[in-house]
């Protein structure tokens, strides 16, 4: 079981507020904390932190998920939804995960800065002791995965 | 009719301001979409314009830097500008006020935020 501590829970409140704002959907903890996404079902993207700790943010969601998101956000059928517009929304999903986490982290007048977000191909990449995961899932029953790495930045728990 | 620009590289995000917009009772304005700051300025360049929203962290030219365009023409220098941004924090947004900007929104945008933010400009039709 995943401890609630700070860096945790900041991380799960932005998520949860950017959900709810721009997917109009809750996200709770996944209840099989074991589960990850199929690889062929995988879309991701990852955003670098570059002030004022050095780290990398990922975020991992189901494809068919993401299409039906795209979907319903811009009003278009199943075969307008291109790969593009796919990719925009998990690019502008992250960016505002990251931004909330960083604001929820840090002091409230420590300036911080990101990256522009990447889309990610392949797997994701194999994370080491200086990681931290999130398994959740929407109201939907959608899971969304986070990841941040780099042991500054997973040290601002401490 | 207000003409209103929304600079964001995402087309997410700028589709997310527009619909705001058109909560709070700006669906009839003239919305010019811009991916970068450097068309943005363009785009004011090309006609009076009632507001500028823009994003931050965008490629070609980022946000900060299209506040600062913006404030040293004395053409548009009186053109307003909310910034809406995933990397704002009191002391960014202290900054770009000092630059100029007229508001710092945080990302994710609502319309109650967006009213809000825009009620100086609203208020004058």
């Amino acid at each position: 079981m995943i401890e609630h501590n700070p860096l945790y829970q900041a991380m799960k409140d932005a998520v949860s507020q950017t959900f709810e704002n721009m997917a109009f959907t809750e996200v709770i903890e996944h209840f099989d904390q074991d589960y990850q996404i199929p690889e062929d079902q995988l879309a991701w993207t990852s955003l670098v932190v570059k002030d004022p700790v050095p780290g990398e943010i990922f975020m991992a969601v189901n494809k068919d998920a993401l299409k039906e998101l795209a979907g319903s956000m811009f009003l278009l059928d199943e075969d307008e939804i291109t790969a593009d517009k796919m990719s925009d929304i998990l690019h502008e999903l992250l960016n505002t995960v990251a931004g909330l986490f960083m604001t929820k982290l840090l002091a409230e007048n420590q300036a911080f800065q990101i990256g522009l977000p990447v889309t990610g191909e392949g797997p994701l990449p194999e994370f080491d002791g200086d990681s931290v995961s999130w398994k959740l899932i929407t109201g939907d029953e959608q899971p969304v995965q986070l990841f941040i790495t780099g042991a500054p930045l997973v040290a601002l728990n401490d | 009719m207000k003409r209103i620009i929304v600079a964001d590289d995402s087309a997410t995000a700028r589709m997310f301001i527009k619909r705001c917009l058109q909560i709070i009772g700006l669906g009839d304005a003239e919305i010019i979409e811009t991916e970068h700051g450097k068309d943005a300025l363009a785009a004011a360049k090309e006609a009076p314009t009632d507001l500028l929203l823009t994003d931050l962290n965008m490629p070609v030219m980022d946000g900060e830097t299209l506040v600062k365009w913006v404030k040293s023409s004395p053409k548009l220098c009186d053109t307003p500008i909310v910034v809406i941004t995933s990397a704002g924090n009191p002391a960014k947004e202290a900054q770009l006020i000092e630059l100029g900007a007229h508001r710092v929104i945080n990302k994710p945008v609502s319309p109650p935020v967006l009213m809000e933010a825009l009620e100086a400009f609203l208020d004058e039709e």
